[in-house]
């Protein structure tokens, strides 16, 4: 039986009894509602159908891979430096070896920037644009939206950054093998950087969302975005006093260091407390997003 | 069916719905009639679930909109024209909303054919004009076959084809036995689509009953008499839902009551009348005042731009 379309014969039934009481008539769907699996499709039909979206994921991939290439460039023509001049090898013997192994993940900065962009975005548009009344007409108990559309932003955040990371260390291979450097993309020291970097840009989109959600304004959603991950680790740097060298290591963008770290750096957190503060971060704002989402008009 | 019960929202210190209500029966188009500005885009979007009532209670079948378990099923609206992502093309936006539900794909070229977007449906909706919009939001509001159809404003932006178009659709969807009500500040275009009328004025009900009665004024006739036994005529004109007014010496207004009656009442009593005067449908009056009142409108109208408005009135 099709319970979509509006043949006349199939409500010929309704037609008759059209002046009666509708109380009888409630509960009439006669099919599948929102389930958090339908939603999720829902939302990545709405993700991918979206050019300006497919954009920000190309520049992301772009510039990852370009900043990889440039910094094992960059890399190579330090440790060429290294060779003749001995300041130049002081300095590289105090940190050329980390040097090549950090070379995938280069542009980070960067991608965080257009993810965390994007994620704000997503959630952004909705209320300029006024998609927001049509999605939270057909899930009108908004969280399910919500969590499918940071699901999607997360989970594509993270694919794409590793992804990104990994054909960035492919393009600087051959590049630091003209200068004698090695890289072992397979090293446990190089699965940890782009896991730990490609996790650290799907906290950043969540984030992002989180933003979004909150302020319902994409220029002061991203404003924000870009005021918590690089103008107040500056602004940390610069005012005097030791509150703000204390504090200035619980913001999420200096959280990624110590994770990945070889060994702990003296006055910087151990890894597992890096762990915690980026996973307060995302937690806090995206539930205080889902909380004020349920509650506020749309 | 939709029930508000005392229902309320307050932005701040303005109140944009003050406790109305009101009951949307099914199988016939229910009219949604007030300026601008009346709080009937507010009634609409709490009957969504989209703005939260600061009281009262507003139900389709029995239930609020948010606890159904297939809400485009069961309700879809109209809520305004472009509640839509302008970068995306009209399919996929109508493919999205059809899957949360898992609405085939075959019922989204269904609704595009049936609102005549075939052409532009592929194209992005920011490039669409007010007309178009409003085809494709009735198409997303149709989108889930629902039983309950919220249209908010349809005819604005349409060519008189599209006018034409909308009034015979909700007419068909009331004729299934569904429930329609749509909203419009146009009296005129009220007139020739609703079955029944609620008005709104400043957040509050002015009236609700059926457009004829609305039309004829019935219920609501008020007939000036002159007469110089007032007293003795008020007292033989009393009677239920008749109401009379001592306006001058002796001027009576009489509410309730057709002239035929208030004259075979005093020829039967030997009361002289000497004027018997049926005064314009009273709605319609408190709703000219109702828009009188806004400063735009009214150039509007001086203008002769809106003149569909008048052409009911006196």
């Amino acid at each position: 039986m099709s319970s979509t379309t509006l043949d006349p014969s199939r409500r010929g039934a309704h037609a008759g009894t059209g002046g009666a009481p509708a109380g009888g008539m409630s509960g009439t769907s006669t099919g599948p509602g929102p389930s958090f699996f339908r939603v999720l499709n829902s939302e990545f039909i709405k993700f991918r159908t979206l050019l300006s979206t497919l954009i920000l994921l190309g520049c992301t991939v772009l510039v990852v891979v370009g900043f990889g290439a440039l910094s094992a460039w960059g890399t190579g023509q330090f440790a060429e430096a290294a060779a003749t001049d001995p300041q130049a090898a002081a300095a590289f013997a105090a940190q050329g070896g980390d040097l090549a192994v950090g070379v995938p993940t280069s542009g980070i900065a960067f991608a965080q920037l257009i993810l965390g962009s994007l994620g704000v975005l997503l959630m952004s548009s909705e209320f300029t644009t006024g998609m927001a009344r049509s999605t939270f007409a057909a899930v009108p108990k908004r969280i399910p939206a919500y969590a499918a559309k940071l699901l999607v932003v997360m989970v594509t955040a993270f694919v794409l950054t590793a992804a990104s990371v990994y054909l960035a260390g492919l393009m600087a291979l051959p590049i630091l093998d003209n200068y004698n450097l090695n890289l072992d993309l397979a090293s446990p020291q190089s699965v940890k950087m782009l896991l730990v970097n490609s996790l650290y840009v799907a906290a950043v989109a969540a984030i992002g969302m989180a933003l979004g959600s909150l302020i319902r304004n994409s220029a002061g959603g991203i404003m924000s975005l870009v005021g918590l991950f690089f103008v107040a680790p500056i602004a940390f740097q610069l005012i005097p006093g030791d509150f703000f060298v204390e504090a200035r290591k619980y913001l999420p963008g200096n959280t990624v260091e110590p994770m990945t770290a070889v060994q702990h750096v003296p006055d910087t957190l151990e890894a597992w407390q890096a762990a915690m503060v980026l996973g307060a971060w995302v937690v806090i704002p995206v539930v205080l997003a889902a909380v004020l989402l349920k509650k506020r008009d749309v | 069916m939709i029930e508000a019960r005392g229902l309320t929202k307050v932005y701040g210190d303005k109140t944009a719905v003050a406790g109305v209500n009101f009951t949307v029966e099914a199988g016939r188009v229910t009219g949604f009639l007030g300026p601008n500005g009346a709080g009937k885009s507010t009634t609409m979007r709490m009957i969504m679930g989209l703005d939260r009532p600061t009281s009262g209670t507003v139900t389709v079948n029995g239930s609020p909109f948010a606890r159904h378990a297939a809400p485009l099923r069961d309700v879809g609206a109209l809520l305004d024209a472009k509640a839509v992502h302008t970068s995306r093309s009209a399919y996929n936006h109508l493919l999205a909303m059809a899957a949360t539900h898992s609405i085939p794909k075959k019922r989204v070229h269904d609704v595009i054919e049936m609102t005549g977007l075939a052409d532009v449906a592929k194209k992005k909706v920011g490039g669409f004009s007010l007309g178009m919009g409003q085809r494709l939001g009735i198409a997303a509001a149709l989108l889930g076959d629902p039983q309950t159809v919220i249209l908010d404003e349809p005819v604005n932006g349409l060519d008189p084809e599209g006018v034409v178009w909308v009034r015979n659709l909700v007419k068909y969807l009331a004729s299934e036995g569904r429930t329609v009500f749509l909203s419009s500040h146009l009296m005129s275009e009220m007139a020739v689509t609703a079955d029944h009328l609620i008005v709104i004025g400043r957040g509050r009900i002015i009236a609700d009953a059926p457009i004829q009665d609305i039309i004829t004024g019935k219920g609501q006739i008020r007939t000036r008499v002159r007469t110089d036994q007032p007293d003795r005529l008020m007292h033989l004109l009393a009677g239920d839902g008749v109401s009379v007014e001592l306006q001058e010496n002796e001027l009576l207004e009489v509410t309730g009551l057709d002239p035929r009656r208030i004259a075979r009442a005093a020829l039967d009593s030997h009361v002289m009348i000497y004027e018997l005067t049926p005064l314009q449908a009273s709605l319609e009056e408190a709703y000219m005042e109702l828009t009188k009142d806004e400063v735009e409108y009214h150039s509007l109208i001086t203008t002769g731009a809106a003149a569909p408005v008048q052409s009911g009135g006196n």
